[in-house]
């Protein structure tokens, strides 16, 4: 994946379902239209998660990369 | 021959990543719940989580002096042995897929599964059983009660999106304050899948001593239970999002998917009781009333605060989340109090409800009837939310 550089991070890690896609959709509402939120995770669900429920939050999932003991998403306003 | 030889190890590979390591569509899932709780039923008895977890409450309180009756054991009672299969299953299943570990949350989110826990505990009391058995069973088994507790939980679903909105407003940093899972140490993610085998050729294993010992249908019960765990991991199915998607997001899929396996339980359970194969009252509880609304309510709230329902809460405890574990443990022993109080109080246990099977009023063929179009009602309400969001509740 090509470095993407974010303009805000959330740190969603420790928690579980429903609670990184509610702070996600919070911290999307935020951003200006093309700006991209890193999201780090550790629950397993959150994946499908985005890759289901992002479009419907008006965004798209332009990446994600496995860390040391969690994923970054990259999510895009549109 | 070197070509043909690589091409069968490439679809091997692909069959095994696709079984044990990828996610199964949550339709996949729903209906694999719906047959097995079939398989089940025509085993021995309907699925359960919440009766395995009070046998084990009911231990360890008899074990500290709080109890008089000796409680059922733990390793014969098919409450307390489909509810071990669970969470053995959702243990191998989320070792196999490497899934597994420690994931230690924020310290609200632990209050929260505390306070979750608790509700679940006696939501599902008052209900005659959790998500499983006082609303999916308890439909399957054609129990008015499990109606009254569905429209508890949807009540209790959304006032508990409400509550999580509210606290995001209020306590918006909650980060977590312990390192999060996999950070530093031993690397052990190679040895997980081998984990998950040994922990399920165990499961056959113990099977077989069940049998050898005479208790097979004790045995199959094990078996029920590891199959279910291995679904609801795999598929990551959970019955708290059917209630809480329509509102949160509007999405309708994991809503119309518990219609679908629904379907296939309440005729599956249909043909085995009107067979005359099972018997009638079979999970037919006596909580049509004030018990599985009220019930249903607390324990829909419950569900919100925890993040997941009762097979919810056990299958992600068994993946490693430690606000999971928690609450499951909380689940377990406010279940076993509470279940104690209304034992203790006659008066209060009346006001619970009544025990209503619908084919004693409609026959059976009118009771399936009947259920299959509140089913179908409510999936039509699922995707008519979907296209509209007229009830999604907005942050």
């Amino acid at each position: 994946m090509e470095a993407i550089t974010p303009d805000q991070v959330l740190d969603c890690r420790g928690l579980s379902c429903p609670m990184p896609m509610l702070k996600l959709k919070k911290a999307l509402s935020g951003l200006q239209s093309g700006q991209v939120l890193q999201m780090m995770g550790t629950d397993p669900g959150t994946r499908n998660d985005i890759e289901k429920g992002v479009k419907k939050i008006g965004s798209e999932l332009v990446g994600s990369k496995d860390e040391e003991g969690f994923t970054s998403y990259y999510v895009r306003k549109m | 021959m070197a070509n043909s030889d690589n091409e069968i190890l490439a679809v091997l590979r692909d069959g095994y990543r696709r079984v044990f390591v990828e996610e199964w569509s949550v339709t996949t899932g729903g209906i694999l719940i719906g047959i097995m709780s079939v398989v089940s039923f025509a085993w021995a008895r309907p699925w359960g989580v919440v009766g395995g977890l009070r046998v084990w409450g009911d231990w360890l309180f008899y074990a500290v002096g709080l109890y008089a009756e000796r409680p059922p054991s733990a390793w014969l009672d098919t409450n307390s042995v489909i509810t071990l299969g669970l969470l053995w299953g959702s243990f191998a299943a989320s070792l196999l897929a490497r899934q597994f570990a420690i994931r230690v949350p924020p310290r609200l989110e632990l209050v929260k599964g505390l306070v979750g826990g608790t509700l679940l505990g006696i939501g599902s009391a008052l209900a005659g059983g959790c998500n499983v058995g006082g609303f999916y069973s308890a439909i399957s088994a054609l129990s008015l009660s499990g109606f009254a507790m569905m429209a508890g939980l949807l009540a209790g679903a959304w006032v508990g999106l409400k509550y999580l909105y509210w606290e995001m407003e209020h306590f918006p940093s909650a980060q977590a304050e312990t390192p999060a899972a996999g950070k530093g140490g031993l690397d052990w993610n190679p040895a997980k899948p081998w984990l998950g085998w040994a922990l399920l050729l165990a499961g056959l294993a113990v099977n077989e001593l069940y049998k050898a010992r005479g208790y097979v249908v004790e045995g199959g019960v094990l078996l029920c239970g590891i199959a279910f765990g291995i679904i609801l991991v795999r598929s990551r199915f959970c019955f708290a999002r059917s209630f809480r998607e329509p509102f949160m997001t509007g999405e309708a899929k994991v809503t119309q998917t518990v219609v679908l396996s629904l379907m296939i339980s309440v005729l599956g359970f249909a043909v085995l009781k009107w067979g005359g194969l099972r018997s009638e009252l079979s999970y037919v509880a006596p909580n049509f009333g004030l018990g599985g609304l009220v019930g249903g309510f607390i324990f829909g709230f419950g569900m919100l605060m925890t993040g997941g329902c009762g097979s919810g809460t056990a299958w992600r405890a068994a993946e490693g989340q430690v606000k999971l574990m928690v609450a499951l443990v909380m689940f377990t022993l406010v279940n076993s109090l509470t279940k104690a109080v209304l034992g203790a109080f006659p008066a209060v246990q009346a006001l619970v409800g009544t025990r209503v099977f619908l084919p004693d009023y409609l026959g059976y063929r009118g009771a399936v009837l009947l259920i299959f179009l509140v089913l179908v009602l409510w999936y039509l309400a699922a995707d008519w939310n979907e296209r509209t969001d007229r009830l999604v509740v907005e942050m």
